[in-house]
């Protein structure tokens, strides 16, 4: 086996406020192999974000911040890496890519500028030499007349295109992980697919292994090797991707696969299948297993015992009290109800 | 027991001996004069000079004397620049200060026999200053009266010599013209041929207007104001800069470099100066710089620390508040007689005070101590009893005609006359017609005025007249009992003081029909009003009048009777006819309440080692002051 | 952009002119400051009156005087152009006298804004980056402090202090640089301190307001993920967005200045217009007022412009 990218063990981010400790991110663990593309999928305040932003070294920077825990990263803990130091893995070896490319681009520099500035944080090199960088990373994420658009500000570019931009950014010096939080969520959809298409074949030219992050199970259904799915902080499932999308053993991610909307031939007034209720408060998280409020199938052990992440077949894991051949029957009686 | 009344005694007889010996400390003397405060000699200091600071300089004319009326420029003009024929001592008022002493001339003139020709001879050696260089001549002082008469040069005062001169009538298109009525027919002499005998006429010729020009600049300046900028001396003093100025033509000629309008004005000697030709200067400090500083707390500071001499104008409250407390600065205050009468005006055409029995019960009922105190009691001056200040008009000075016990005011004695007022129908001393109600009276905005409307209104209400107070700013306060057809019934914004020290300068135009007019009238109570004045004003002015004079008879006029006095050769006669003429007014017109004859306060600092007070401008005798500082006037000009 | 600008300097006329039509209008109306009244002395006869009306051309109709008022300022009048006519009551040409008096007022204001910049907007920075720390509160506190305390509080207040009790400094007054560097900078020292004050306070208060805010936008999220130094985030990244509107209140904050800081000049008995218009005539402040409206509005065409120059994504048609 070859060594895991990143690693990260039994991590938990907390902040405290005013209200309470918000326990956003509580007891993850979960690995990548490099080249791995690993879907992330939860809902709002699943603490999928986060996570990632941890990992970067990006939630440190809040004063109210606790992370216990380890990411190893090629074998170096992150977490006792010196903020300086820091600076050498982001952008660097590890990129991350954000959901709202018009606010996330500065708009006072020109985007050959933020390209530049990424590639001379990290480069001896000089402005000109970035600046050919630069033209050559936008031609290579797809975007037409490159040497003319690098003089450009971002809000001159259409919304595809800014994405295109932050991907460019984000891959040019080569990154080991690139992470991409709701890459797709503030575009249209046709051009969420290109963008999408982009990330997985970027994967394959540089090598990189890719993070997205995602709210919506239909986005990595295509370019995931291994979804993993996270709730109130903590991972509910995670497993190769047709495993889940076929053969997924917990109630939540039965719900999120519920809820993707299909296009039906014969009922075309086919209402939504929302999971029932909201996600729980991070400060007062419920009881033993943190689905329990929500799942139609809880019982008397939900409530008292936190359940745990324990692998059923290989690399498949769930984390729920149900037994497992309760788990099929189930899924299958649902397959059967929504086809 | 006995023990402690001996210490008692013992403490006492010390105390005693104490003061006696103890009392030499100058207390703020009313001559004005504090005693050299050098050596042993008592030599004043020479040199040095006398650091000023003003607000703003207020001329009303820019500082061109044919029309300048601020006083304070007076004192500019007679100290340090201007030697007329005939001018002041600059001393106190009980040293002659407000009486005419020759200057230029070698006496007060000879006058002939019928009092219509007045010869005046020029000493020799007065000279103009440099770049002039040149004795002042009869031509130089005729030239100053064909400026007064030159209609473009409004000359503010001209009718002081208008109609008074032969010839003159200011409205004279040149002053080139020369006038009929003065001939000079030698540099040294000069003739003054008059309309008919005026008894004041020295006074006249003692202002700033009357003072010798030299034609080849002042000629150069037609407009009203011009030649402010460009004032040539032949006093004592020269305005710095004026030396360089190039005279060769009306065209070469720059404004003078030591004075800006707007900054400073700096005088420094004038060399052609000879002290040998002239007894009432003193000319002790080499320089005088009068510096504008709009913080005048500053300037008072300024004093304190030693930067400044002097400060022009009264301190305001706050540190009047200092100088009155505060033993160390006892010595730097000086409050003088300022020849200016503080008064109420009542309107004889507008009811209620259209009846003469109101308008000597208010006189009896107004409480002048009270007035006094809220000014700011005795350093803001004496309450005043008749029209005329003491230093104008001594023969007045102790006359009273509507005495009250403390000067506080009498209600019996109001009462008495009010219940023989037609407005008091039931005769009890409290008027109970409608017209007593809601009467309007203009009063100032600020201090110390506002302090006077709570005691006029309990004053005037107890003899049934309520006021209706309106406290205006002051110019639009003037400016409001300035319009006739306002018809205000009741003032105390105002105040008058002297031109000179001769009672026509000062009663003129309050009580003659020459005061009166549509807008910007001074004659604020009508006085002398005529029917036909009356009505080119408004028709509701001709019907006040016609009720007023219906009610009351005619509308008392005193033309005639100052004509009278105008003509008494000068000398006893003169005043005595003026002391009768302020009694006709005080008993028989009433046209006023006076209240307070103001004093001017002064803050000097301590480098001030000699001060005097010169009653002729109510102001600072320059030319007799002394400073210990060594500067010299190119150290302190900027 | 041209097309823009020369719209915008045709309202800068019309802006004028209307400020004109006003004022004249209040001189006009107001019975007591008819110079007429106030320059024919003591005793205004009415034939006194009537003669300085005529002289100041005051006796002509309304319409009439504004329209020569009007057509002297933009033709020039005798004293050359603009046509800003003469004083009443030092019958001096007001040309000269209000360049010079401006001339000290931009000293005054550029100092002051040099001043307040260099303090005002370092403080600002510092505590936006410490929010809630000692330094934080201290700050703000003299922001505050600074924001209320007025001039003619803290400028005598100052000046007994430094001149009168330490003698540290010397007094009011104005003294040209050419009379030398030394006094000249001593002298402005105080007003600039003061005038100062109260910008610095209320800078230093935007400048956090500004920078807590976009410290917080997504972009410098994106400029750390890039790996750049926190320095670099915060000055290249957060500053230049954050300090857009500084540059804004800046020019309009210099344009008013140069209408005159009132206070200050009478205060320190600076010789600028301001302190002119207080103490001067009918002329003397009609021009002063045009000057000032005249500086404000460019001020804020100028900082529009500029504006659209430090912000790519602002055109104007």
């Amino acid at each position: 086996m070859p060594e895991p990218l990143l690693e990260v063990k039994d991590l938990s981010v907390h902040f405290k406020t005013e209200d309470g400790l918000v326990k956003a991110v509580d007891g993850v663990s979960f690995s990548i192999m490099p080249g791995e593309a690993l879907g992330v999928v939860g809902e709002s305040g699943s603490g999928k974000s986060v996570t990632f932003l941890t990992v970067m070294g990006l939630t440190q920077t809040a004063k109210n911040a606790v992370v216990e825990g380890q990411i190893l990263f090629q074998g170096e803990d992150l977490l006792k890496v010196p903020k300086e130091e820091m600076r050498e893995f982001r952008g660097r070896r590890i990129s991350m890519i954000f959901q709202d490319p018009m606010t996330s681009l500065h708009p006072l520099y020109k985007v050959g500028y933020q390209l530049s500035e990424a590639i001379r944080s990290h480069q001896k090199v000089s402005k000109s030499e970035a600046m050919e960088q630069s033209i050559e990373m936008l031609r290579r994420v797809g975007i037409p007349k490159p040497d003319e658009r690098v003089r450009q500000y971002p809000h001159e570019f259409s919304g595809g295109m800014r994405q295109r931009a932050m991907i460019a950014m984000a891959i040019s010096l080569n990154p080991d992980l690139l992470i991409a939080d709701e890459p797709t969520t503030a575009l249209d959809v046709t051009v969420q697919a290109q963008i999408l298409d982009l990330i997985g074949r970027l994967k394959s030219e540089f090598n990189a292994a890719v993070v997205i992050i995602t709210h919506d199970m239909g986005v990595v259904a295509e370019h995931c090797d291994n979804i993993q799915v996270m709730y109130a902080g903590r991972i509910a499932e995670t497993g190769a991707r047709d495993v889940i999308y076929y053969q997924s053993h917990h109630p939540y991610t039965w719900g999120l696969l519920d809820s993707i909307p299909r296009l039906s031939e014969t009922d075309s007034h086919e209402r939504l299948n929302p999971i029932k209720g909201l996600p729980p408060s991070l400060i007062f998280v419920p009881s033993g297993c943190s689905f329990h409020p929500r799942c139609p199938y809880a019982f008397d052990r939900c409530t008292a015992e936190v359940p745990l992440l324990l692998p059923s077949d290989g690399m498949h894991a769930a984390a729920c009290h149900l037994p497992i051949a309760d788990k099929e029957r189930i899924f299958q009686e649902r397959m059967l109800a929504r086809s | 027991m006995s023990k402690r009344y001996s210490i008692v005694a013992f403490v006492a007889v010390l105390a005693l001996v104490a003061a006696a010996c103890g009392g030499d400390e100058e207390t703020p003397s009313a001559t004005g004069e504090t005693p050299a405060a050098t050596g042993q000699t008592g030599e004043v200091p020479t040199g040095g000079v006398l650091r000023e600071e003003t607000v703003d300089f207020g001329f009303t004319n820019a500082f061109d004397p044919t029309g300048e009326y601020l006083g304070t420029a007076w004192s500019y003009y007679g100290n340090l620049l201007m030697r007329g024929l005939v001018s002041y001592p600059w001393l106190p008022g009980d040293q002659g200060g407000n009486e005419p002493v020759a200057d230029l001339a070698t006496d007060t003139g000879q006058l002939s026999a019928d009092g219509l020709t007045l010869t005046f001879t020029l000493k020799d050696g007065v000279m103009w200053q440099p770049p002039l260089d040149r004795p002042v001549t009869s031509q130089d002082v005729a030239w100053a009266f064909q400026r007064i008469n030159t209609e473009s040069l409004i000359a503010q005062y001209g009718n002081y010599y208008c109609g008074t001169i032969v010839g003159m009538d200011c409205s004279g298109k040149s002053q080139e013209d020369p006038i009929e009525g003065i001939e000079t027919p030698d540099d040294s002499t000069i003739v003054f041929q008059l309309e008919r005998p005026t008894g004041d006429f020295l006074f006249r010729l003692a202002q700033p207007a009357a003072a010798p020009v030299p034609p080849e600049v002042a000629g150069c300046f037609s407009e009203a104001g011009e030649y402010g900028r460009y004032v040539m001396s032949s006093g004592p003093y020269m305005l710095l800069g004026s030396d360089e100025m190039d005279v060769s033509s009306c065209n070469t000629l720059e404004p003078i470099s030591g004075y800006d309008p707007d900054r400073f004005m700096y005088y420094t000697r004038n060399p052609n100066y000879d002290q040998a030709t002239d007894d009432n200067r003193q000319n002790y400090v080499d320089g005088f710089a009068q510096v504008i500083n709009t913080n005048v707390e500053d300037s008072f500071n300024r004093v304190l620390n030693g930067d400044i001499d002097m400060v022009h104008g009264a301190p305001p409250a706050a540190i009047l508040q200092q100088y009155l407390t505060n033993p160390d600065l006892e010595d730097n205050f000086k409050a003088e007689q300022g020849d200016r009468t503080w008064y109420i005006t009542m309107n004889l055409i507008v009811p209620p005070f259209d009846d003469i029995h109101v308008r000597k019960a208010v006189n009896l009922v107004v409480d002048k101590a009270s007035l006094l105190q809220s000014t700011g009691g005795p350093t803001s001056g004496d309450v005043a009893t008749t029209i005329e200040p003491p230093a104008v008009l001594p023969d007045t000075a102790s006359y009273d005609p509507y005495a009250t016990p403390n000067l506080a005011g009498d209600l019996d004695a109001a009462k008495a006359e009010m219940a023989q007022s037609a407005y008091d129908s039931d005769g009890d001393g409290v008027c109970d017609d409608p017209v007593c109600q809601d009467v309007l009276l203009v009063n100032r905005n600020y201090e110390p005025w506002t302090n006077y409307t709570p005691i006029l209104q309990e004053n005037l209400s107890a003899i049934g007249i309520e006021l209706k107070i309106r406290e205006l700013e002051i110019d639009t306060a003037y400016t409001t009992i300035q319009t006739m057809n306002n018809l205000v019934p009741i003032a105390i914004n105002a105040g008058w003081g002297k031109d000179y020290a001769s009672p026509y300068g000062f009663d003129f135009f309050l009580f003659n029909t020459a005061g009166l007019a549509c807008e910007g009238l001074v004659n604020y109570a009508m006085v002398g009003l005529t029917e036909d004045l009356a009505s080119e004003c408004g028709d509701n002015v001709l019907d006040a009048y016609n009720a007023a004079v219906e009610a009351n008879g005619p509308i008392p006029n005193v033309d005639e009777d100052m004509e009278a006095c105008v003509t008494t050769p000068p000398g006893d006669a003169y005043n005595a006819c003026w002391a009768t003429l302020d009694q006709r007014l005080m008993e028989e017109i009433v046209p006023w309440v006076p209240y307070r004859w103001g004093s001017q306060n002064v803050a000097i600092g301590d480098s001030v080692v000699q001060w005097v007070y010169d009653q002729s401008a109510a102001w600072t005798a320059y030319s007799r002051v002394a400073v210990d500082n060594d500067l010299t006037i190119e150290d302190v000009a900027s | 952009m041209i097309r823009y600008i020369i719209r915008r300097l045709l309202w800068v006329l019309v802006t004028l002119l209307l400020v004109a039509l006003i004022t004249y209008t209040i001189f006009f109306v107001m019975p007591s400051t008819d110079p007429a009244v106030n320059f024919a002395g003591k005793q205004p006869t009415p034939e006194l009156v009537a003669r300085v009306r005529e002289l100041f051309g005051l006796d002509k109709p309304f319409v009439v005087q504004y329209g020569q008022f009007v057509g002297r300022l933009f033709l020039g009048d005798d004293y050359g152009w603009p046509g800003l006519g003469f004083s009443f009551s030092t019958r001096s040409e007001l040309k000269p006298v209000i360049l010079d008096r401006l001339w000290v007022t931009a000293q005054l204001a550029i100092g002051a804004a040099i001043l307040w910049l260099m303090i005002g907007i370092p403080i600002g920075i510092l505590s936006a980056l410490k929010p809630r720390s000692i330094f934080d509160r201290l700050a703000m506190g003299f922001a505050l402090f600074g924001v209320s305390a007025p001039v003619f509080f803290i400028g005598p207040v100052l000046l007994y202090i430094f001149w009168y009790k330490l003698q540290l400094l010397p007094g009011t007054g104005y003294y040209p640089i050419e009379d030398g560097l030394s006094q000249w900078y001593l002298h402005m020292l105080l007003p600039w301190c003061v005038l100062a004050l109260g910008f610095a306070a209320f800078y230093a208060r935007m400048s956090r307001a500004n920078l807590i805010e976009t410290m917080g936008e997504d972009y410098i999220r994106t400029a750390r993920a890039k790996g750049l130094s926190e320095r670099r985030v915060v000055l290249k990244h957060g500053l230049r967005a954050s300090l857009t509107p500084i540059v804004t209140m800046l020019g309009l904050d210099l344009g008013a200045l140069l209408g005159g800081a009132i206070i200050t000049e009478t205060v320190f008995n600076l010789p600028g217009i301001g302190q002119y218009a207080v103490q001067s005539d009918f002329y003397a402040i009609l021009d002063i007022t045009l000057i000032a409206a005249f500086f404000i509005t460019i001020a804020n065409l100028i900082v529009d412009i500029v504006y659209a120059f430090l912000d790519p994504r602002v055109r104007y048609t």
